[in-house]
């Protein structure tokens, strides 16, 4: 006992020397101040290590927490002092031996002193470092099977089973003290600090194991949903995208390769953005949709449907959309404009649907035969279902056909 | 003249462009990706910037609020493939004064770019019927009259639009000037990139209509 009480104060009071020099606390590997962080980053330790050491220190008399308060008001913070302090590289083996006597020493002084939660002390250090040896060779593991470069060595494998044989029978040895020492303080009940040490030991050895376990797993569902997605897309451009690409390729007329084109991006469109599930024609936006894709196809004239609100097919609205893709038909066949621009309104008290053409336009009064044979037939349909139709034209001036139906 | 700048990351379509408006613009400069473009447009300070939605980097929402922060002056049209409501909100929101879609016929564009460049709106139909759709007649719980509803007036004239009528015609229908139409569309933007009405995101991601 004698010489180490001659020979730790020199060496801690050196140590200190150091420390108040050129140590910070960390501020990204921190739990509470990153102190144990900064000693670790400083010594080239794990800092699993120091946070074992300060909570062996703590369970004598509370000394550890004494430290750490000290240290966090004394040490500066990293970024305060500029940047981290650390080691240049991993200590040597007689310095780690080096460092472990230290602390052992340091406990030996304060049994000695007095500052002592009693005999639980000794078993739970030797339980905590093995906990640490074990936590320390379980997390450097997953952080090697994380990086996918990391090569598997053999040496490293035989060096990390050694030391998680070495940690749990640290840890058991600390079991065994405790229960055989039971008897001592049964007023603290051994049954449940039995639970809770093989609960929290079991935690330590294969905690970090379950985590990468449930790691791997995530990533790895991860990556089968972006594969099946992935196939999901080539099918689709396989089927849609490319048939159209060649079928242009063959075609060598240019309102042709237009409306071809329009359909492929209508209908990539229609697959990228909307919802799937979205029901298809079952609404009245939808249904003029399908309705302005098939004149599209039909005419070689495209077909802009804007839909503001929207409401379900019914009794009322069939009719309505009828009239609508007639209209629609209609514009894209004899009105010669180059594009037809159809707008849905759905409120409250009626559905409304505007066809309009910037085309030749017509006078109403004195039409061709088959016109007014159409937009006659349009607002019959429209007066028959309950609705309103009409039809507003000049010469030169366009067309806007307006259908109207008031909800029952 | 006014000069535009022109940024897209598909070279094949800027140089269309370029090829397309170089007879009544000055295209003063061009870029295909977000940094280049961000420097060039502080550099050449062009009357409009007609910017890709979609690009790597950023895409061009980055573009506009990065320039709007050193340059509130310069103007800008979005022109992309694609009108998810989405992708349109989100440009006009940053600043941007139209939204326009690629298959946009020439004539059109350079018209939507000579009225962005006297400060005025571009509503295409389908930017039109979104702002109906946003702004319908359920008024929010926490309304200001202000920002979060349309006027009967301004939601008139967004009809038309949305009919496929330039703003001529909507002038001629309504029975007022060009300029009173171009008055309505610009608060209608105001409002656009100022309310706050949750539904304008709301709506923003639950309808999806292309």
């Amino acid at each position: 006992m004698a010489t180490d009480d001659e020979s730790t104060p020199s060496e801690s009071t050196e140590r200190f020397q150091v420390l108040r020099g050129h140590l910070t606390r960390s501020t990204h590997d921190r739990i509470v101040a990153g102190l144990a962080g900064g000693i670790a980053a400083r010594f080239g330790v794990p800092t699993v290590y120091v946070r074992a050491a300060f909570v062996a220190l703590t369970l004598a008399g509370g000394f550890g927490i004494l430290c750490y308060l000290a240290g966090w008001l004394t040490v500066p913070d990293e970024q305060q002092y500029g940047s981290m302090i650390i080691a240049d590289r991993p200590p040597t083996t007689p310095q780690q031996v080096g460092l472990g006597l230290g602390f052992l020493a340091l406990l030996i002084i304060l049994d000695t002193v007095g500052l002592w939660f009693g005999p639980i002390v000794w078993p739970a250090t030797l339980f905590i470092f093995g906990a640490a040896l074990v936590w320390d060779r379980s997390s450097a593991e997953s952080r090697d099977r994380m990086s996918q470069f990391a090569k598997p060595s053999g040496d490293g494998a035989s060096r990390s089973r050694a030391q998680i044989i070495v940690g749990v029978a640290l840890m058991a040895v600390g079991i065994v003290v405790v229960f055989a020492s039971l008897d001592s303080f049964q007023q603290l009940g051994p049954v449940a600090i039995a639970v809770l040490i093989t609960a929290a030991g079991f935690m330590l050895l294969f905690g970090p194991w379950i985590l990468g376990l449930f790691e791997d797993l995530t990533e790895e569902r991860r990556a089968r949903i972006r594969s099946e997605e992935r196939a999901d897309m080539a099918a689709h451009l396989h089927d849609s995208v490319l048939q159209t690409l060649a079928l242009i390729q063959r075609s060598d007329d240019p309102q042709r390769m237009t409306t071809l084109a329009r359909a492929q991006e209508r209908d990539l469109r229609a697959w990228l953005f909307e919802p799937t599930g979205a029901t298809n024609g079952g609404t009245v936006g939808e249904a003029v949709k399908v309705a302005a894709a098939k004149v599209e196809t039909d005419f070689d004239v495209p077909v802009e449907v804007v839909v503001v609100g929207d409401r379900p097919l019914d009794n009322t609205t069939e009719p309505l959309v009828a009239s609508a893709a007639e209209a629609m038909a209609n514009a894209a066949e004899h009105s010669g404009a180059r594009t037809v621009s159809v707008y849905v309104e759905c409120s409250e008290d009626a559905a409304e649907v505007w066809v309009t053409d910037q085309g030749s336009g017509f006078d109403p009064d004195d039409v061709p035969e088959q016109r007014r044979g159409i937009s006659q037939s349009i607002i019959a349909r429209m007066t028959r279902s309950g609705g309103e139709a009409s039809v507003i034209s000049k010469p030169g001036e366009g067309t806007e056909i307006h259908l109207r139906s008031e909800s029952l | 003249m006014t000069t535009i700048y022109l940024v897209d990351d598909h070279e094949l379509f800027l140089s269309g462009v370029r090829a397309e408006l170089s007879e009544r613009f000055e295209v003063c400069g061009w870029s295909t990706d977000v940094d280049a473009a961000v420097d060039g447009i502080r550099k050449e300070r062009p009357d409009v910037v007609l910017v890709d939605v979609h690009m790597p980097g950023g895409g061009g929402l980055s573009v506009v609020a990065n320039v709007q922060q050193t340059n509130p002056d310069i103007r800008f049209l979005a022109l992309s493939v694609s009108d998810a409501p989405e992708d349109v909100i989100a440009m006009i929101r940053a600043g941007s004064r139209g939204y326009v879609t690629k298959s946009i016929e020439p004539d059109a564009l350079a018209d939507a770019i000579e009225r962005v460049a006297i400060g005025d709106a571009v509503f295409s139909p389908k930017l039109a019927g979104f702002v109906l759709d946003a702004f319908s007649d359920t008024v929010p719980v926490e309304a200001d009259p202000d920002l979060d509803r349309l006027t009967p007036r301004e939601r008139e004239v967004l009809r038309q639009i949305a009919r496929g009528y330039a703003y001529k015609q909507v002038a001629n229908r309504l029975s007022i000037s060009v300029k009173t139409v171009e008055t309505h569309v610009s608060a209608v933007l105001r409002k656009l990139q100022l309310s706050n009405r949750h539904e304008l995101a709301r709506w923003a991601t639950e309808r999806r209509i292309v």
